[in-house]
Protein backbone atom coordinates (compact mmCIF):
# COMPACT_ATOMS: atom_id res chain seq x y z
CA UNK A 1 0.00 0.00 0.00
CA UNK A 2 2.98 2.32 0.61
CA UNK A 3 6.07 2.60 -1.57
CA UNK A 4 9.12 4.74 -0.77
CA UNK A 5 10.84 6.11 -3.85
CA UNK A 6 14.20 7.89 -3.33
CA UNK A 7 14.95 10.60 -5.89
CA UNK A 8 18.57 11.29 -6.75
CA UNK A 9 17.77 13.40 -9.80
CA UNK A 10 14.55 14.64 -11.40
CA UNK A 11 14.98 11.90 -14.02
CA UNK A 12 14.12 9.40 -11.26
CA UNK A 13 10.58 10.77 -11.24
CA UNK A 14 9.95 8.70 -14.37
CA UNK A 15 10.04 5.63 -12.08
CA UNK A 16 6.54 6.55 -10.90
CA UNK A 17 5.38 4.54 -13.92
CA UNK A 18 6.78 1.37 -12.31
CA UNK A 19 4.77 1.87 -9.13
CA UNK A 20 1.48 3.44 -10.16
CA UNK A 21 -1.26 1.89 -12.28
CA UNK A 22 -1.74 3.42 -15.79
CA UNK A 23 -5.25 4.71 -15.03
CA UNK A 24 -3.59 7.37 -12.84
CA UNK A 25 -1.49 8.45 -15.88
CA UNK A 26 1.82 8.30 -13.96
CA UNK A 27 3.89 9.08 -17.07
CA UNK A 28 2.14 12.40 -17.63
CA UNK A 29 2.35 13.19 -13.91
CA UNK A 30 6.07 12.38 -13.84
CA UNK A 31 6.67 14.65 -16.83
CA UNK A 32 4.82 17.51 -15.14
CA UNK A 33 6.82 17.03 -11.91
CA UNK A 34 10.12 16.73 -13.77
CA UNK A 35 9.49 20.07 -15.46
CA UNK A 36 8.49 21.97 -12.35
CA UNK A 37 9.88 20.52 -9.12
CA UNK A 38 13.26 21.51 -7.74
CA UNK A 39 16.08 19.11 -6.89
CA UNK A 40 15.27 19.58 -3.19
CA UNK A 41 12.68 16.80 -3.42
CA UNK A 42 14.69 13.71 -2.50
CA UNK A 43 11.98 11.16 -1.83
CA UNK A 44 8.38 10.37 -2.70
CA UNK A 45 6.07 8.24 -0.60
CA UNK A 46 3.34 6.64 -2.73
CA UNK A 47 0.13 6.03 -0.76
CA UNK A 48 -2.36 3.76 -2.55
CA UNK A 49 -6.08 3.18 -1.83
CA UNK A 50 -6.40 6.77 -0.71
CA UNK A 51 -9.96 8.04 -0.30
CA UNK A 52 -10.06 11.59 -1.58
CA UNK A 53 -13.17 13.60 -0.70
CA UNK A 54 -12.99 15.77 -3.81
CA UNK A 55 -12.65 12.85 -6.21
CA UNK A 56 -15.36 10.93 -4.34
CA UNK A 57 -17.75 13.89 -4.82
CA UNK A 58 -17.36 13.51 -8.59
CA UNK A 59 -17.30 9.71 -8.39
CA UNK A 60 -20.64 9.46 -6.56
CA UNK A 61 -22.30 12.06 -8.77
CA UNK A 62 -20.82 11.31 -12.16
CA UNK A 63 -18.28 8.53 -12.71
CA UNK A 64 -20.34 5.83 -11.01
CA UNK A 65 -23.20 6.56 -13.41
CA UNK A 66 -21.08 5.77 -16.47
CA UNK A 67 -21.03 2.44 -18.30
CA UNK A 68 -17.25 2.35 -18.09
CA UNK A 69 -16.00 1.28 -14.65
CA UNK A 70 -13.93 3.76 -12.68
CA UNK A 71 -12.10 3.00 -9.45
CA UNK A 72 -13.32 4.68 -6.31
CA UNK A 73 -9.91 5.19 -4.77
CA UNK A 74 -7.00 7.50 -5.54
CA UNK A 75 -3.25 7.47 -5.14
CA UNK A 76 -1.62 10.18 -3.04
CA UNK A 77 2.05 10.99 -3.45
CA UNK A 78 4.00 12.88 -0.78
CA UNK A 79 7.22 14.85 -1.26
CA UNK A 80 10.09 14.91 1.28
CA UNK A 81 13.62 16.22 1.58
CA UNK A 82 16.72 14.02 1.90
CA UNK A 83 16.69 13.80 5.70
CA UNK A 84 13.53 11.69 5.94
CA UNK A 85 13.61 7.91 5.91
CA UNK A 86 10.90 5.28 5.69
CA UNK A 87 10.84 1.92 7.44
CA UNK A 88 8.61 -0.30 5.33
CA UNK A 89 8.49 -3.01 8.01
CA UNK A 90 6.69 -0.82 10.52
CA UNK A 91 5.44 1.77 8.00
CA UNK A 92 7.05 4.64 9.88
CA UNK A 93 8.53 7.91 8.68
CA UNK A 94 11.35 9.49 10.64
CA UNK A 95 13.80 12.35 10.57
CA UNK A 96 16.82 12.98 12.80
CA UNK A 97 15.29 16.04 14.44
CA UNK A 98 11.84 14.43 14.88
CA UNK A 99 10.30 17.44 13.11
CA UNK A 100 8.84 15.68 10.10
CA UNK A 101 6.73 18.68 9.07
CA UNK A 102 9.90 20.73 8.51
CA UNK A 103 11.02 18.20 5.90
CA UNK A 104 7.67 17.77 4.17
CA UNK A 105 7.02 19.52 0.85
CA UNK A 106 3.39 18.57 0.27
CA UNK A 107 1.19 16.09 -1.55
CA UNK A 108 -0.58 15.42 -4.82
CA UNK A 109 -3.66 13.23 -5.24
CA UNK A 110 -3.89 11.24 -8.48
CA UNK A 111 -7.37 10.36 -9.74
CA UNK A 112 -8.13 7.09 -11.60
CA UNK A 113 -9.60 8.89 -14.60
CA UNK A 114 -7.01 8.15 -17.28
CA UNK A 115 -6.64 11.78 -18.34
CA UNK A 116 -6.15 14.96 -16.32
CA UNK A 117 -5.43 12.82 -13.28
CA UNK A 118 -3.85 15.39 -10.95
CA UNK A 119 -6.38 16.00 -8.21
CA UNK A 120 -6.28 17.92 -4.94
CA UNK A 121 -2.69 19.01 -4.35
CA UNK A 122 -0.92 21.26 -1.91
CA UNK A 123 2.79 21.70 -2.52
CA UNK A 124 5.06 24.31 -0.95
CA UNK A 125 6.22 27.08 -3.33
CA UNK A 126 9.71 26.48 -1.93
CA UNK A 127 10.21 23.44 -4.18
CA UNK A 128 8.57 24.93 -7.28
CA UNK A 129 11.23 25.85 -9.78
CA UNK A 130 10.96 29.56 -10.66
CA UNK A 131 8.26 30.38 -8.07
CA UNK A 132 7.68 34.07 -7.42
CA UNK A 133 8.91 35.73 -4.24
CA UNK A 134 5.56 36.36 -2.50
CA UNK A 135 2.74 33.79 -2.49
CA UNK A 136 -0.67 33.68 -0.79
CA UNK A 137 -0.70 30.54 1.36
CA UNK A 138 -2.56 28.78 4.16
CA UNK A 139 -1.67 25.88 6.42
CA UNK A 140 -3.18 22.54 5.34
CA UNK A 141 -3.25 19.57 7.71
CA UNK A 142 -2.17 16.19 6.37
CA UNK A 143 -2.68 12.88 8.18
CA UNK A 144 -0.19 10.26 7.07
CA UNK A 145 0.70 6.97 8.79
CA UNK A 146 -0.24 8.37 12.18
CA UNK A 147 1.77 11.53 11.67
CA UNK A 148 -0.01 14.87 11.67
CA UNK A 149 1.84 17.02 9.13
CA UNK A 150 1.27 20.60 8.03
CA UNK A 151 1.98 22.01 4.62
CA UNK A 152 1.83 25.71 3.80
CA UNK A 153 0.78 26.34 0.22
CA UNK A 154 -2.06 27.10 -2.16
CA UNK A 155 -4.37 24.28 -3.31
CA UNK A 156 -4.48 23.23 -6.95
CA UNK A 157 -5.92 20.52 -9.21
CA UNK A 158 -6.40 19.73 -12.88
CA UNK A 159 -9.84 20.25 -14.35
CA UNK A 160 -11.70 16.95 -14.89
CA UNK A 161 -12.36 18.04 -18.50
CA UNK A 162 -15.66 16.15 -18.80
CA UNK A 163 -17.53 17.54 -15.80
CA UNK A 164 -15.39 20.49 -14.76
CA UNK A 165 -13.35 23.00 -16.71
CA UNK A 166 -10.51 25.35 -15.85
CA UNK A 167 -12.90 27.88 -14.31
CA UNK A 168 -14.30 25.27 -11.89
CA UNK A 169 -10.79 24.19 -10.92
CA UNK A 170 -9.86 27.84 -10.28
CA UNK A 171 -12.97 28.45 -8.14
CA UNK A 172 -12.21 25.27 -6.21
CA UNK A 173 -8.59 26.33 -5.54
CA UNK A 174 -9.61 29.74 -4.24
CA UNK A 175 -12.48 28.45 -2.11
CA UNK A 176 -10.39 25.63 -0.63
CA UNK A 177 -7.78 28.24 0.31
CA UNK A 178 -10.52 30.30 1.99
CA UNK A 179 -11.95 27.36 3.95
CA UNK A 180 -8.49 26.40 5.22
CA UNK A 181 -7.35 29.95 5.92
CA UNK A 182 -10.48 31.47 7.48
CA UNK A 183 -12.96 29.82 9.85
CA UNK A 184 -15.83 31.84 8.40
CA UNK A 185 -15.90 29.91 5.10
CA UNK A 186 -17.26 26.42 4.46
CA UNK A 187 -15.50 23.71 2.50
CA UNK A 188 -16.86 22.95 -0.96
CA UNK A 189 -16.02 19.80 -2.90
CA UNK A 190 -15.41 19.66 -6.64
CA UNK A 191 -18.93 18.54 -7.48
CA UNK A 192 -20.48 21.19 -5.20
CA UNK A 193 -18.71 23.84 -7.24
CA UNK A 194 -19.98 22.57 -10.59
CA UNK A 195 -23.51 22.84 -9.16
CA UNK A 196 -22.98 26.24 -7.53
CA UNK A 197 -22.21 27.73 -10.93
CA UNK A 198 -25.75 27.07 -12.13
CA UNK A 199 -29.18 28.21 -10.97
CA UNK A 200 -30.40 24.61 -11.08
CA UNK A 201 -28.80 21.17 -11.48
CA UNK A 202 -28.45 20.84 -15.26
CA UNK A 203 -27.44 17.18 -14.99
CA UNK A 204 -25.08 15.25 -17.22
CA UNK A 205 -22.09 17.06 -18.62
CA UNK A 206 -23.78 20.44 -18.89
CA UNK A 207 -21.68 22.14 -16.17
CA UNK A 208 -18.59 21.80 -18.35
CA UNK A 209 -20.20 22.93 -21.56
CA UNK A 210 -19.21 26.52 -21.40
CA UNK A 211 -18.76 28.65 -18.35
CA UNK A 212 -18.97 32.43 -18.35
CA UNK A 213 -17.53 34.90 -15.87
CA UNK A 214 -21.02 35.33 -14.42
CA UNK A 215 -21.05 31.61 -13.49
CA UNK A 216 -17.78 31.97 -11.60
CA UNK A 217 -19.17 35.08 -9.89
CA UNK A 218 -22.17 33.01 -8.86
CA UNK A 219 -19.93 30.31 -7.34
CA UNK A 220 -18.25 32.90 -5.12
CA UNK A 221 -21.60 34.41 -4.12
CA UNK A 222 -22.92 30.96 -3.19
CA UNK A 223 -19.80 30.45 -1.08
CA UNK A 224 -20.71 33.50 1.05
CA UNK A 225 -18.00 35.78 -0.28
CA UNK A 226 -18.75 39.17 -1.84
CA UNK A 227 -17.24 38.96 -5.31
CA UNK A 228 -16.34 42.01 -7.34
CA UNK A 229 -15.67 41.75 -11.07
CA UNK A 230 -13.02 44.13 -12.41
CA UNK A 231 -12.74 44.18 -16.21
CA UNK A 232 -10.03 45.76 -18.32
CA UNK A 233 -11.05 48.50 -20.72
CA UNK A 234 -10.31 46.67 -23.97
CA UNK A 235 -10.50 49.92 -25.92
CA UNK A 236 -7.78 51.39 -23.74
CA UNK A 237 -4.62 49.26 -24.01
CA UNK A 238 -2.92 51.42 -21.40
CA UNK A 239 -5.56 50.69 -18.76
CA UNK A 240 -3.06 50.67 -15.91
CA UNK A 241 -5.75 51.23 -13.31
CA UNK A 242 -6.90 47.65 -13.98
CA UNK A 243 -3.46 46.23 -13.18
CA UNK A 244 -3.00 48.52 -10.17
CA UNK A 245 -6.20 47.12 -8.73
CA UNK A 246 -5.07 43.58 -9.52
CA UNK A 247 -1.79 44.14 -7.64
CA UNK A 248 -3.58 45.82 -4.73
CA UNK A 249 -5.95 42.89 -4.18
CA UNK A 250 -3.23 40.22 -4.52
CA UNK A 251 -1.03 42.25 -2.16
CA UNK A 252 -3.98 42.19 0.26
CA UNK A 253 -3.87 38.39 0.33
CA UNK A 254 -6.98 37.85 -1.82
CA UNK A 255 -6.41 35.27 -4.58
CA UNK A 256 -7.98 36.39 -7.85
CA UNK A 257 -10.03 34.43 -10.36
CA UNK A 258 -8.39 35.76 -13.53
CA UNK A 259 -10.03 35.45 -16.94
CA UNK A 260 -8.21 35.40 -20.26
CA UNK A 261 -11.01 35.51 -22.80
CA UNK A 262 -8.63 35.54 -25.76
CA UNK A 263 -7.39 32.12 -24.62
CA UNK A 264 -10.76 30.96 -23.28
CA UNK A 265 -9.02 30.23 -20.02
CA UNK A 266 -9.09 31.03 -16.32
CA UNK A 267 -6.56 30.68 -13.52
CA UNK A 268 -5.89 32.00 -10.03
CA UNK A 269 -3.42 34.80 -9.41
CA UNK A 270 -1.80 34.03 -6.04
CA UNK A 271 1.39 36.08 -5.80
CA UNK A 272 3.99 38.28 -7.38
CA UNK A 273 7.65 39.21 -7.45
CA UNK A 274 9.09 42.73 -7.53
CA UNK A 275 11.65 43.56 -10.17
CA UNK A 276 15.17 44.40 -9.01
CA UNK A 277 15.44 48.00 -7.74
CA UNK A 278 16.51 50.49 -10.39
CA UNK A 279 19.84 52.27 -10.11
CA UNK A 280 18.51 55.47 -11.64
CA UNK A 281 15.26 57.02 -10.56
CA UNK A 282 12.58 57.10 -13.21
CA UNK A 283 10.67 60.37 -13.51
CA UNK A 284 7.09 60.60 -12.31
CA UNK A 285 4.99 59.02 -9.57
CA UNK A 286 4.81 55.23 -9.83
CA UNK A 287 2.60 52.53 -8.39
CA UNK A 288 3.57 49.12 -7.05
CA UNK A 289 2.28 47.57 -10.29
CA UNK A 290 5.14 49.36 -12.09
CA UNK A 291 7.57 47.45 -9.88
CA UNK A 292 6.07 43.98 -10.49
CA UNK A 293 8.25 41.58 -12.48
CA UNK A 294 6.12 38.43 -12.47
CA UNK A 295 2.75 37.19 -11.26
CA UNK A 296 2.39 33.77 -9.64
CA UNK A 297 -0.55 31.84 -11.05
CA UNK A 298 -2.24 28.54 -10.29
CA UNK A 299 -3.14 27.31 -13.76
CA UNK A 300 -4.45 23.78 -14.20
CA UNK A 301 -2.24 23.25 -17.24
CA UNK A 302 0.89 23.56 -15.11
CA UNK A 303 2.20 22.79 -11.66
CA UNK A 304 1.08 25.51 -9.21
CA UNK A 305 2.94 28.81 -8.78
CA UNK A 306 3.81 29.27 -12.42
CA UNK A 307 5.53 32.65 -12.84
CA UNK A 308 4.25 34.66 -15.77
CA UNK A 309 5.86 37.92 -16.88
CA UNK A 310 4.05 41.23 -16.80
CA UNK A 311 4.32 41.48 -20.57
CA UNK A 312 5.77 39.64 -23.56
CA UNK A 313 5.86 36.02 -24.65
CA UNK A 314 2.88 33.78 -25.28
CA UNK A 315 1.53 33.94 -21.73
CA UNK A 316 1.69 37.08 -19.65
CA UNK A 317 -0.31 39.31 -17.31
CA UNK A 318 -1.41 41.28 -20.36
CA UNK A 319 -3.60 38.29 -21.35
CA UNK A 320 -5.75 38.87 -18.25
CA UNK A 321 -8.76 40.96 -19.22
CA UNK A 322 -10.97 40.55 -16.16
CA UNK A 323 -10.74 39.20 -12.66
CA UNK A 324 -13.02 38.38 -9.77
CA UNK A 325 -11.90 39.18 -6.25
CA UNK A 326 -13.94 37.31 -3.61
CA UNK A 327 -13.97 39.90 -0.85
CA UNK A 328 -15.22 39.68 2.72
CA UNK A 329 -18.38 41.61 3.47
CA UNK A 330 -17.04 44.79 4.97
CA UNK A 331 -14.90 46.26 2.20
CA UNK A 332 -16.91 49.15 0.79
CA UNK A 333 -14.25 51.61 -0.33
CA UNK A 334 -13.32 50.35 -3.80
CA UNK A 335 -9.82 49.98 -5.23
CA UNK A 336 -11.10 51.92 -8.28
CA UNK A 337 -10.96 55.09 -6.19
CA UNK A 338 -7.25 55.08 -5.43
CA UNK A 339 -5.99 56.29 -8.80
CA UNK A 340 -7.97 59.48 -8.22
CA UNK A 341 -7.44 59.75 -4.47
CA UNK A 342 -3.69 59.21 -4.24
CA UNK A 343 -2.50 62.26 -6.24
CA UNK A 344 -4.73 64.46 -4.05
CA UNK A 345 -3.11 63.14 -0.86
CA UNK A 346 0.01 65.12 -1.75
CA UNK A 347 -2.04 68.27 -1.07
CA UNK A 348 -1.78 67.29 2.59
CA UNK A 349 1.97 67.77 2.23
CA UNK A 350 1.44 71.13 3.90
CA UNK A 351 0.63 69.26 7.12
CA UNK A 352 2.62 66.03 6.73
CA UNK A 353 6.05 65.78 5.23
CA UNK A 354 5.82 63.63 2.10
CA UNK A 355 8.42 62.84 -0.56
CA UNK A 356 8.08 64.87 -3.80
CA UNK A 357 5.14 63.45 -5.76
CA UNK A 358 7.15 62.77 -8.90
CA UNK A 359 9.72 60.76 -6.91
CA UNK A 360 7.27 58.58 -5.02
CA UNK A 361 6.30 54.94 -5.39
CA UNK A 362 2.77 54.25 -4.12
CA UNK A 363 1.57 50.92 -2.82
CA UNK A 364 -1.94 50.27 -1.51
CA UNK A 365 -3.60 47.16 -0.14
CA UNK A 366 -6.20 45.92 2.35
CA UNK A 367 -5.41 44.41 5.72
CA UNK A 368 -7.23 44.03 9.01
CA UNK A 369 -6.96 46.51 11.86
CA UNK A 370 -5.64 43.75 14.09
CA UNK A 371 -2.97 42.69 11.55
CA UNK A 372 -1.86 46.32 11.32
CA UNK A 373 -1.63 46.62 15.11
CA UNK A 374 0.40 43.38 15.26
CA UNK A 375 2.74 44.70 12.57
CA UNK A 376 3.23 47.98 14.47
CA UNK A 377 3.65 46.23 17.83
CA UNK A 378 6.42 44.05 16.38
CA UNK A 379 8.24 47.21 15.23
CA UNK A 380 7.25 49.58 18.01
CA UNK A 381 10.73 51.15 18.25
CA UNK A 382 10.08 52.73 14.82
CA UNK A 383 7.08 54.68 16.12
CA UNK A 384 6.75 57.72 18.34
CA UNK A 385 4.90 56.53 21.51
CA UNK A 386 2.06 58.99 20.85
CA UNK A 387 1.49 57.58 17.36
CA UNK A 388 1.70 54.07 18.76
CA UNK A 389 -0.95 55.01 21.31
CA UNK A 390 -3.22 56.35 18.56
CA UNK A 391 -2.81 53.17 16.48
CA UNK A 392 -3.68 51.03 19.48
CA UNK A 393 -6.64 53.16 20.61
CA UNK A 394 -8.46 54.11 17.42
CA UNK A 395 -11.55 51.94 16.91
CA UNK A 396 -10.63 50.65 13.44
CA UNK A 397 -13.26 48.87 11.39
CA UNK A 398 -12.30 45.23 10.71
CA UNK A 399 -10.70 46.07 7.35
CA UNK A 400 -8.49 49.01 6.47
CA UNK A 401 -6.77 50.17 3.32
CA UNK A 402 -3.10 51.05 3.74
CA UNK A 403 -1.42 53.48 1.33
CA UNK A 404 2.38 53.55 1.57
CA UNK A 405 4.62 56.28 0.16
CA UNK A 406 8.26 55.45 -0.60
CA UNK A 407 11.13 57.09 -2.42
CA UNK A 408 13.10 55.00 -4.90
CA UNK A 409 15.91 54.59 -2.35
CA UNK A 410 13.48 53.54 0.38
CA UNK A 411 11.68 51.11 -1.94
CA UNK A 412 14.98 49.36 -2.62
CA UNK A 413 15.41 48.60 1.10
CA UNK A 414 11.77 47.82 1.96
CA UNK A 415 11.14 51.13 3.69
CA UNK A 416 8.55 53.88 3.38
CA UNK A 417 8.29 57.59 4.24
CA UNK A 418 4.62 57.85 5.08
CA UNK A 419 1.50 55.77 5.48
CA UNK A 420 -2.22 56.52 5.24
CA UNK A 421 -4.67 54.24 7.02
CA UNK A 422 -8.05 54.44 5.30
CA UNK A 423 -11.33 53.07 6.59
CA UNK A 424 -12.34 50.25 4.20
CA UNK A 425 -15.96 50.85 5.21
CA UNK A 426 -15.79 54.54 4.22
CA UNK A 427 -18.09 56.00 1.62
CA UNK A 428 -16.75 57.11 -1.73
CA UNK A 429 -18.13 60.60 -1.10
CA UNK A 430 -16.05 61.28 2.03
CA UNK A 431 -13.30 63.88 1.79
CA UNK A 432 -11.61 62.40 4.86
CA UNK A 433 -11.95 58.59 4.72
CA UNK A 434 -8.88 58.26 6.99
CA UNK A 435 -8.05 56.93 10.41
CA UNK A 436 -4.41 58.01 10.34
CA UNK A 437 -2.04 59.69 7.92
CA UNK A 438 1.50 59.80 9.22
CA UNK A 439 4.95 60.71 8.00
CA UNK A 440 8.14 60.66 10.04
CA UNK A 441 7.58 63.99 11.80
CA UNK A 442 3.83 64.55 11.87
CA UNK A 443 0.70 62.45 12.00
CA UNK A 444 -2.90 63.39 11.30
CA UNK A 445 -5.32 61.47 13.50
CA UNK A 446 -8.99 61.32 12.56
CA UNK A 447 -12.00 60.64 14.74
CA UNK A 448 -14.76 58.77 12.94
CA UNK A 449 -17.33 58.68 15.72
CA UNK A 450 -19.61 61.14 13.96
CA UNK A 451 -20.80 61.42 10.35
CA UNK A 452 -20.46 65.18 10.70
CA UNK A 453 -16.67 65.69 10.80
CA UNK A 454 -15.77 68.80 12.79
CA UNK A 455 -12.33 69.88 11.63
CA UNK A 456 -11.61 71.42 15.05
CA UNK A 457 -12.50 68.43 17.23
CA UNK A 458 -12.66 65.53 14.78
CA UNK A 459 -9.04 65.58 13.65
CA UNK A 460 -5.74 66.61 15.12
CA UNK A 461 -2.06 66.66 14.36
CA UNK A 462 0.71 65.00 16.37
CA UNK A 463 4.23 66.38 16.24
CA UNK A 464 6.50 63.40 16.68
CA UNK A 465 10.01 62.91 17.97
CA UNK A 466 12.66 61.70 15.51
CA UNK A 467 12.98 57.96 15.98
CA UNK A 468 16.44 57.70 14.48
CA UNK A 469 15.60 55.75 11.35
CA UNK A 470 15.58 56.58 7.66
CA UNK A 471 12.13 55.16 7.05
CA UNK A 472 9.41 52.90 8.42
CA UNK A 473 9.38 49.23 7.46
CA UNK A 474 7.16 48.37 4.49
CA UNK A 475 4.23 46.21 5.62
CA UNK A 476 4.42 43.03 3.58
CA UNK A 477 2.90 40.53 5.96
CA UNK A 478 -0.11 39.43 3.89
CA UNK A 479 1.86 37.03 1.66
CA UNK A 480 4.48 34.41 2.45
CA UNK A 481 8.03 34.97 1.16
CA UNK A 482 9.18 31.96 -0.86
CA UNK A 483 12.38 30.30 0.38
CA UNK A 484 13.52 28.47 -2.73
CA UNK A 485 15.14 25.13 -2.04
CA UNK B 1 -7.65 71.67 24.35
CA UNK B 2 -6.61 70.68 27.89
CA UNK B 3 -10.14 70.94 29.29
CA UNK B 4 -13.41 69.59 27.98
CA UNK B 5 -11.66 67.52 25.37
CA UNK B 6 -13.97 66.01 22.80
CA UNK B 7 -13.75 63.73 19.81
CA UNK B 8 -10.37 62.35 18.87
CA UNK B 9 -8.64 64.68 21.37
CA UNK B 10 -10.21 62.70 24.21
CA UNK B 11 -8.79 59.50 22.75
CA UNK B 12 -5.19 60.47 21.96
CA UNK B 13 -2.88 62.62 24.14
CA UNK B 14 -0.77 65.37 22.61
CA UNK B 15 -2.98 66.18 19.62
CA UNK B 16 -3.15 69.74 18.38
CA UNK B 17 -5.86 71.25 16.21
CA UNK B 18 -5.11 71.40 12.49
CA UNK B 19 -5.07 74.77 10.79
CA UNK B 20 -8.17 74.63 8.58
CA UNK B 21 -6.39 76.78 5.98
CA UNK B 22 -3.78 74.03 5.52
CA UNK B 23 -6.55 71.61 4.58
CA UNK B 24 -8.44 73.92 2.26
CA UNK B 25 -6.62 72.99 -0.95
CA UNK B 26 -7.00 69.27 -0.21
CA UNK B 27 -10.67 69.55 0.65
CA UNK B 28 -11.43 71.65 -2.43
CA UNK B 29 -9.68 69.19 -4.75
CA UNK B 30 -11.43 66.25 -3.12
CA UNK B 31 -14.93 67.72 -3.44
CA UNK B 32 -14.50 69.40 -6.81
CA UNK B 33 -12.29 66.86 -8.62
CA UNK B 34 -11.41 63.60 -6.89
CA UNK B 35 -14.80 62.47 -5.60
CA UNK B 36 -16.71 63.19 -8.87
CA UNK B 37 -13.91 61.43 -10.80
CA UNK B 38 -14.01 58.45 -8.43
CA UNK B 39 -17.76 58.09 -8.84
CA UNK B 40 -17.33 58.27 -12.62
CA UNK B 41 -14.55 55.67 -12.51
CA UNK B 42 -16.57 53.28 -10.35
CA UNK B 43 -19.52 53.62 -12.74
CA UNK B 44 -17.27 52.98 -15.74
CA UNK B 45 -15.84 49.84 -14.12
CA UNK B 46 -19.35 48.67 -13.32
CA UNK B 47 -20.26 48.93 -17.01
CA UNK B 48 -17.09 47.10 -18.08
CA UNK B 49 -17.82 44.36 -15.54
CA UNK B 50 -21.37 44.00 -16.84
CA UNK B 51 -20.06 43.59 -20.42
CA UNK B 52 -17.53 40.97 -19.35
CA UNK B 53 -20.00 38.80 -17.40
CA UNK B 54 -21.25 36.77 -20.34
CA UNK B 55 -17.97 36.07 -22.11
CA UNK B 56 -17.27 32.33 -22.24
CA UNK B 57 -14.38 30.74 -20.40
CA UNK B 58 -13.40 27.29 -21.45
CA UNK B 59 -10.28 25.88 -22.96
CA UNK B 60 -11.20 22.99 -25.29
CA UNK B 61 -9.19 19.87 -24.54
CA UNK B 62 -7.56 19.97 -27.97
CA UNK B 63 -6.03 23.33 -27.02
CA UNK B 64 -4.63 22.20 -23.70
CA UNK B 65 -0.85 22.54 -23.92
CA UNK B 66 1.47 19.63 -23.34
CA UNK B 67 3.75 20.13 -20.34
CA UNK B 68 6.83 22.02 -21.43
CA UNK B 69 10.04 23.07 -19.74
CA UNK B 70 9.14 26.19 -17.78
Amino acid sequence: MYTWMPITSTADLAKLVQHISPEYAPAAVAKRLENGLSEAVKAILIERNYIDKDYRSTYYNFYVKKGRRYRADCVRIHFFDGTVSFDDKVLALSSNDQRLTDHYYGFMVLRPTGIATIGRSVVTPDVRRGASRFIITADHKVHLLGHKLTIRGFPSMDQHIDISVCAHATCWSILRHYSERYNAYSEFLTHDITLMAQQFDPGGLVPSRGLALSHAERVFQEADTYPIIVARDIKNPGDLSFYRQLTAYVDSGFPLFAAMHNKGHAMAVVGYEWRAPLNTALPGMRYSWDEVKTLAVVDDNHLPYLSIPVDGGTYSAKDIDAFIVPLPEKVFYPADAFDKLVPKLFKLGTVIQLPPQNETIIRYFITTGSAFRTFVRNRQSEFDPKLLEAIMKLPFAQFIWIVEFATEAQWAVNQISARAVIDATASLTESYPFWIFHGREEALIFGRESVDLNLQTGMGVLNMAAMGHTGFTRMDTNLRPTQSK
Amino acid sequence: MEKDQTGVFKLVDGLKPVDAKALAAFEREMTEEAIPEMIKEVEKRRMLAAESRHRQLEMPIVDKPEPTKE
